[in-house]
C-alpha cells in the first residue's frame, strides 16, 4: 500500500467517524454503528499502512508535511520502522474494539440518549485517531498537539458514562495526573526545541547532539517522569486503576491496550532516537532507573491486582504489571546498548522482548477486558463477588476469558510466555556479563519477574474461577446469556492473536526487524532471535559465542496437541455413557452458592503473607444477645490501602491544603492588596530577568 | 546429527519412561514411609493399580460444574507430561531440535497448576476453592525459588536448556562443586518438599481440611479424570526430581546411542532418582506438617540459600 495515500485515507477514515456524531441529531443507533465503522475502516487501514512499512524495504522513513497551521511551526508526518509497530499495534486492537463497541454499547446503555451516543462516537474517532498519528508524528509539535488530543478524548470517554459521581472524580485525578505528565514532556521538548530552532526531530537530533551530561539526563528524566505518568508506573500509577474502568469496556481495552503503549512509543522515541548521544552508550543511571522502575511497578501491580474485588480494576492494576515487564526490557536495553564487550546483540534481544511484549499485552489485555465487558454488559455488575457460574451461560465469554488469562500469567503455550521468555534470556545474558552488584540487581529483577509471573497466574486462578465457575451468586449472574455474536468476534480476533503469537512467534519477528534495527542501529530482531529459522527462538549467542538456549514453541505445541489427543483417549475411560451428575459434596449438606469460595477468601492467604505491602485494615462487629456465646450478626469490613497513595499522594494532598489554607490567610478580598502582589511580582520578576536586555 | 544430541526417538523415549516410572516412584516412597513406621505397607507397585481401577471406572461429575471440568484432567495431564520431554533422562546432550528449556518445562508445570486450581473452582464446593487458593498461594513463593535455582546453574553455564546444561556441567561432581551449587542444592532440597506436595508443606495422604493443598483440589475429579489428574502428579514428582539430578548430578554415559548405553544412562538415572526419593520418603516420616502460614518461612530458607547461591555465582 502507498503510505502516503495511505496516510490520507486513515485521516479520512477518523474524520468521518467524528463528523457521523452528527448523525445522532436523526438517530443515535446509526451514529454508532457508523462511527464505529469509520473507526474499523481506519484501523484496517492503519494495519495496511504499517504492514507495508515493516515488511517493505527497510529503513525506509517516509516523510509527509502537514498544512501549516502554525508560523512558527511546520507540521508533518513521518513513519518509520518504531512509528509503524506502534501503529500495528493501535490498529490490531482497534480492530477488535469497533467490531466490539455498537452491540457493547447498546446492550450495556440500551437508554442512552443520542447526545451521549454522539459524544462517546466523536470522542472514540477522535482517541484511537490521534494515538494512529501521535505514532506518525515528525516533528515534537504534532506529537504534543496529538497527545494532548489524545489525553482529552479519552477523558471524555471516561467520564461519558456518568451514572455516578465516581466516574467524575476518576476523570478529574485523571485530567491532573496527565497534564502533570505533559508540563514536564512540554519542558523537556521546549528545552531541545528552543536549541535547535525548529520541532521536526531532525533538527532536535542535531540540536541534542552538543548537549552536555548534565542537560541530557535531565531531559532524560524529566520525559521518564512525564511518559511514565501516562504509562501508569509506580508510583505514578494512581490515576489508573480508577480511570481505565470508569469508561466503556471496549475503550477500557483501547486504553490499557494501546494508550499506555503510546508512553512507551514516546518513551523509546525521546530516549533512543532524540537525544541519545551521537556514539557511545547512553548514561548508565538511565537504564538502571527504568530497569528499578520497571521491576517495582511489576510486582506491585500484580500483588495490588489480586486484592481487587472489581473485575475491571483487577484489570487495570495488570497494566501497570505489564507496563512494568515492558519497562524492564526496555531498560535492560538502554543498559546494554552500544556498551563495548558486554551488549552485542543482547540489546537487541532485550528491546525485541520489550516490544514483544507491548503486542502481545495488547492483545491479552484487549482480550480480557472485552470479555469482562460481556460479563458487564450482561449483569451489569462489575464485582466479581456477585458474579459466578457464567461459564455455563456464557461458554464463548468464559473460554476466550480463560483463554486470555493463560496468556497473561505467561504460561506456555500462549504469547505472554513467550516475551517474558525473551525477557529472563537478555536478562540472565545480562547477569552472565555484569560482575558485581550490577549483576545481583539483573538477576534479582529477574526473581522478581519470576515471582509476577507466579502472583498472576494466582491472580487469574481468582478472576477467572470467581467470575465464571461454581454457582450464580446474584440473580444477575442467574440470568445472565451469551454476549451478541459482534462482540465475541471482536473477542474472538484478539484471542487468535494470543495464539497465533504463542504458537508461531518467529513469524511475528519480521515486523520487529524494522523497529529494532532502527533504533539500536544494529542486527535487526530476526537476525538475533529466529537466526534458526522462524520455528525456533533463540537469544543471539552466548559471550563465548555458541549458540545460546533455544526453544520451538511450536514444537512444544505439537506435542501438547498430542498428548491431549492421547490423554483424552484415557480420560474416556472403558465404560461408556454420559459421566453421572450429582451434588458437589460439602459433608452432608445441601450446597448454596454461600459455599463457594469467594474472591476475597481466595486472595487472604496471600494478603496474610505480603502483609506489609498491604497494611490491610479489618474491622469485625458482633451483635451478641447478651451473652458473647450467642451471635447475632456479624459484620465484616475489610480493605487494603494503596501504598503510594497513602504514603505520597495523601501527604502532598495534606501540604497543598494547608498551603492553600495560608494563602486563604493572607487574602483579605480587597482589590489594592492583590495589585499590590501583581505589581510586587512584577518588580521581582523584571529585576531577575530583565537586566541584562 | 552431532554427536551428544539427543533425537527426538530418544526424547519421546525418555517422556515414556518418565511417565511409566512415576507411580513407581510414588510406590517406594510410599513403602519406605511405612518400613519406617514400623508397618508392612501396600506393595510398590499399589500406583499402578490404584491408576488401572481408577480407568475402569465410571464418572460422578458434580452437576454445577461446566463443561470445562471434563477437559481439566486432560489438559493437566497434557501439560506434566509435555514437561516431562524437556528433561534429559538417559544422557546429557542439546536435543537435535529445539524443543524446549528450563523456563519452559516451569511454565509447564505451572500451566499444569493454574488449569488443577481452576477446576477445583469449578464445582463450587468449599474445599476445592479452598485448595486451589491454598495452592495458588504457595506456587508463586516456590516458583520464583526454583527459578533462582535453575538461573544459578545457568548463569554458569551460558544457557537454560537442561540437556545442554547438563553437557556443560558434564564433568563436574561433587568434589568438583563450587560453594553455589551447595547452596543451590541446598535450595532445592527445601523446595523438594513444595513442589512434589508433601510433608512438611503439604500431605499427600489426607484429604483433611487443614492439610490439605493438592488433595483439596482433586476432591471432585472421579474415575478415569481422577486417574488422569493422579497420573498427573505422579509425573510432576518424577519430573521434579529429574531436573534436581539435571542440575546437580549430570552423569550418565556421554555417547550411549547403544543399547548397552542406553541401558547404562536408565539405570544411572534411576538411581539418582531413587535416592532423591528417599530423602523425600525421610523428611516425610521425620516431621510434621507445617502450619500453612509457616510455610512461607520454610520457604524462605530456600529463597535465602538460592539467592547467596546466585550472588555468588555472579560476584
Amino acid at each position: 500500500m502507498n503510505v502516503d495515500s495511505g496516510l490520507n485515507l486513515m485521516a479520512a477514515c477518523y474524520g468521518a467517524g467524528a463528523l457521523s456524531a452528527l448523525l445522532a441529531r436523526w438517530s443515535g443507533r446509526l451514529a454508532l454503528s457508523v462511527g464505529h465503522l469509520a473507526t474499523l475502516a481506519g484501523a484496517v487501514v492503519g494495519l495496511g499502512v504499517s504492514l507495508s512499512v515493516l515488511l517493505g524495504v527497510p529503513g525506509r522513513t517516509l516523510t509527509q508535511p502537514l498544512p501549516a497551521l502554525f508560523p512558527f511551526a511546520r507540521l508533518s508526518l513521518s513513519v518509520d520502522g518504531l512509528s509503524a509497530y506502534f501503529l500495528l499495534v493501535i490498529s490490531l486492537v482497534a480492530v477488535a474494539a469497533a467490531v466490539y463497541g455498537p452491540a457493547y454499547l447498546r446492550t450495556y446503555s440500551p437508554d442512552a440518549g443520542p447526545a451521549r451516543q454522539a459524544t462517546q462516537v466523536l470522542a472514540l474517532n477522535v482517541f484511537v485517531g490521534c494515538m494512529a498519528f501521535l505514532c506518525c508524528a515528525g516533528d515534537a509539535m504534532t506529537f504534543l498537539l496529538f497527545w494532548e488530543g489524545m489525553t482529552l478524548a479519552s477523558y471524555v470517554l471516561v467520564v461519558s458514562d456518568d451514572r455516578d459521581g465516581e466516574n467524575a472524580r476518576a476523570g478529574l485525578l485523571y485530567m491532573v495526573m496527565a497534564h502533570g505528565g505533559t508540563a514536564l514532556l512540554l519542558v523537556a521538548f521546549l528545552v531541545l526545541t528552543e536549541r535547535a530552532g525548529a520541532f521536526d526531530f531532525a533538527a532536535l537530533r542535531a540540536a541534542a547532539g552538543d548537549l552536555d551530561g548534565t542537560t541530557r539526563t535531565t531531559l532524560f528524566f524529566l520525559a521518564l517522569v512525564g511518559f511514565g505518568t501516562k504509562a501508569g508506573v509506580v508510583p505514578l500509577h494512581v490515576w489508573l486503576p480508577r480511570a481505565h474502568p470508569a469508561a466503556p469496556s471496549h475503550v477500557s481495552a483501547l486504553m490499557s491496550g494501546v494508550m499506555l503503549k503510546v508512553a512507551i512509543y514516546g518513551l523509546l522515541r525521546f530516549a533512543f532516537d532524540i537525544i541519545a548521544p551521537v556514539a557511545g552508550p547512553l548514561p548508565s543511571s538511565w537504564g538502571w532507573t527504568v530497569l528499578v522502575v520497571g521491576t517495582t511497578s511489576a510486582v506491585l501491580g500484580v500483588l495490588y491486582a489480586l486484592q481487587q474485588h472489581d473485575i475491571k480494576r483487577l484489570l487495570a492494576f495488570h497494566s501497570v504489571e505489564n507496563i512494568g515487564i515492558i519497562l524492564i526490557g526496555v531498560g535492560l536495553a538502554m543498559i546494554l546498548w552500544r556498551r563495548e564487550g558486554v551488549g552485542g546483540v543482547l540489546a537487541t534481544v532485550a528491546l525485541t522482548a520489550a516490544l514483544l511484549h507491548t503486542l502481545n499485552h495488547a492483545a491479552f489485555k484487549g482480550l480480557l477486558f472485552l470479555g469482562a465487558g460481556s460479563v458487564i454488559s450482561r449483569t451489569h455488575v462489575r464485582n466479581m463477588e456477585e458474579l459466578g457460574g457464567l461459564a455455563r451461560r456464557m461458554p464463548w465469554t468464559a473460554g476466550l476469558f480463560l483463554l486470555g488469562a493463560i496468556a497473561i500469567s505467561a504460561l506456555p503455550p500462549l504469547n505472554g510466555f513467550v516475551s517474558e521468555w525473551l525477557t529472563f534470556q537478555a536478562l540472565l545474558g545480562g547477569a552472565g556479563r555484569f560482575h558485581g552488584p550490577a549483576g545481583l540487581v539483573i538477576v534479582f529483577s529477574a526473581a522478581m519477574l519470576a515471582l509476577t509471573g507466579g502472583l498472576a497466574a494466582a491472580c487469574f486462578a481468582k478472576a477467572f474461577g470467581v467470575t465464571f465457575l461454581g454457582r450464580p451468586r446474584t440473580a444477575h449472574a442467574e440470568h445472565a446469556t451469551e454476549a451478541p455474536p459482534s462482540m465475541i468476534v471482536g473477542m474472538a480476533w484478539l484471542g487468535a492473536l494470543c495464539v497465533a503469537l504463542g504458537v508461531a512467534p518467529g513469524y511475528a519477528m519480521r515486523l520487529l526487524d524494522a523497529p529494532t534495527a532502527g533504533l539500536l542501529h544494529g542486527p535487526g530482531a530476526s537476525a538475533v532471535v529466529t537466526a534458526r529459522g522462524p520455528m525456533v527462538l533463540s537469544a543471539g549467542l552466548t559471550a563465548s559465542g555458541t549458540a545460546a538456549t533455544a526453544i520451538s514453541m511450536t514444537m512444544v505445541t505439537a506435542l501438547l496437541i498430542a498428548l491431549t489427543a492421547i490423554a483424552w483417549v484415557l480420560r474416556r475411560g472403558s465404560r461408556r455413557g454420559p459421566p453421572r451428575a450429582a451434588p458437589t459434596w460439602a459433608c452432608g449438606m445441601s450446597p448454596t452458592s454461600r459455599f463457594d469460595y469467594t474472591a476475597t477468601a481466595f486472595a487472604k492467604p496471600l494478603r496474610f503473607v505480603f502483609a506489609t505491602l498491604y497494611r490491610p485494615r479489618r474491622e469485625v462487629i458482633r451483635e451478641t444477645a447478651g451473652t458473647p456465646y450467642v451471635v447475632r450478626r456479624i459484620h465484616y469490613a475489610g480493605e487494603v490501602v494503596d501504598l503510594a497513595e497513602t504514603q505520597i499522594y495523601h501527604r502532598v494532598q495534606r501540604g497543598i491544603s494547608s498551603l492553600s489554607q495560608s494563602i486563604r490567610a493572607r487574602s483579605t478580598g480587597r482589590i489594592h492588596g492583590y495589585i499590590g502582589f501583581v505589581l510586587a511580582a512584577l518588580f521581582v520578576a523584571l529585576l531577575l530577568f530583565g537586566v541584562d536586555q | 546429527m552431532m554427536t551428544g544430541e539427543r533425537s527426538l526417538g530418544l526424547l519421546l523415549f525418555e517422556m515414556t519412561f518418565l511417565v511409566l516410572l512415576g507411580p513407581l516412584v510414588t510406590g517406594i516412597i510410599q513403602k519406605i514411609k511405612a518400613r519406617i513406621q514400623c508397618r508392612q505397607g501396600a506393595g510398590v507397585l499399589q500406583p499402578y493399580r490404584d491408576l488401572a481401577k481408577l480407568f475402569r471406572k465410571g464418572t460422578v461429575q458434580a452437576d454445577t460444574a461446566s463443561g470445562l471440568f471434563r477437559l481439566i484432567p486432560v489438559l493437566v495431564l497434557a501439560a506434566t507430561v509435555a514437561a516431562g520431554a524437556l528433561i534429559p533422562v538417559v544422557r546429557a546432550g542439546p536435543p537435535s531440535f529445539p524443543l524446549g528449556d528450563a523456563l519452559l518445562l516451569l511454565g509447564l508445570l505451572a500451566l499444569a497448576r493454574f488449569l488443577t486450581a481452576v477446576g477445583a473452582l469449578d464445582a463450587g464446593g468449599a474445599f476445592g476453592g479452598m485448595g486451589a487458593s491454598r495452592e495458588m498461594t504457595l506456587a508463586p513463593l516456590v516458583e520464583p525459588v526454583l527459578m533462582m535455582v535453575v538461573f544459578s546453574t545457568a548463569v554458569a553455564a551460558g544457557t537454560t536448556e537442561l540437556g545442554a546444561l547438563a553437557a556443560q556441567r558434564g564433568t563436574s561432581w561433587v568434589l568438583a562443586w563450587h560453594a553455589a551449587d551447595f547452596l543451590g542444592f541446598a535450595a532445592m532440597l527445601v523446595l523438594l518438599p513444595a513442589e512434589t506436595g508433601r510433608i512438611p508443606v503439604d500431605n499427600p495422604d489426607t484429604h483433611l481440611e487443614l492439610t490439605m493443598l493438592h488433595e483439596g483440589m482433586l476432591l471432585e475429579h472421579s474415575g478415569p479424570g481422577l486417574g488422569c489428574m493422579l497420573l498427573a502428579s505422579h509425573t510432576r514428582q518424577i519430573v521434579t526430581l529429574g531436573l534436581v539430578s539435571a542440575l546437580f548430578f549430570p552423569i550418565g554415559p556421554a555417547n550411549g546411542a547403544d543399547a548397552a548405553g542406553l541401558l547404562l544412562g536408565v539405570g544411572a538415572f534411576a538411581a539418582k532418582i531413587l535416592v532423591l526419593a528417599s530423602y523425600l520418603a525421610l523428611v516425610e516420616s521425620s516431621y510434621a506438617k507445617l502450619r500453612l502460614f509457616r510455610v512461607p518461612q520454610f520457604l524462605g530458607i530456600g529463597f535465602v540459600c538460592a539467592l547467596t547461591a546466585l550472588a555468588l555465582r555472579i560476584l
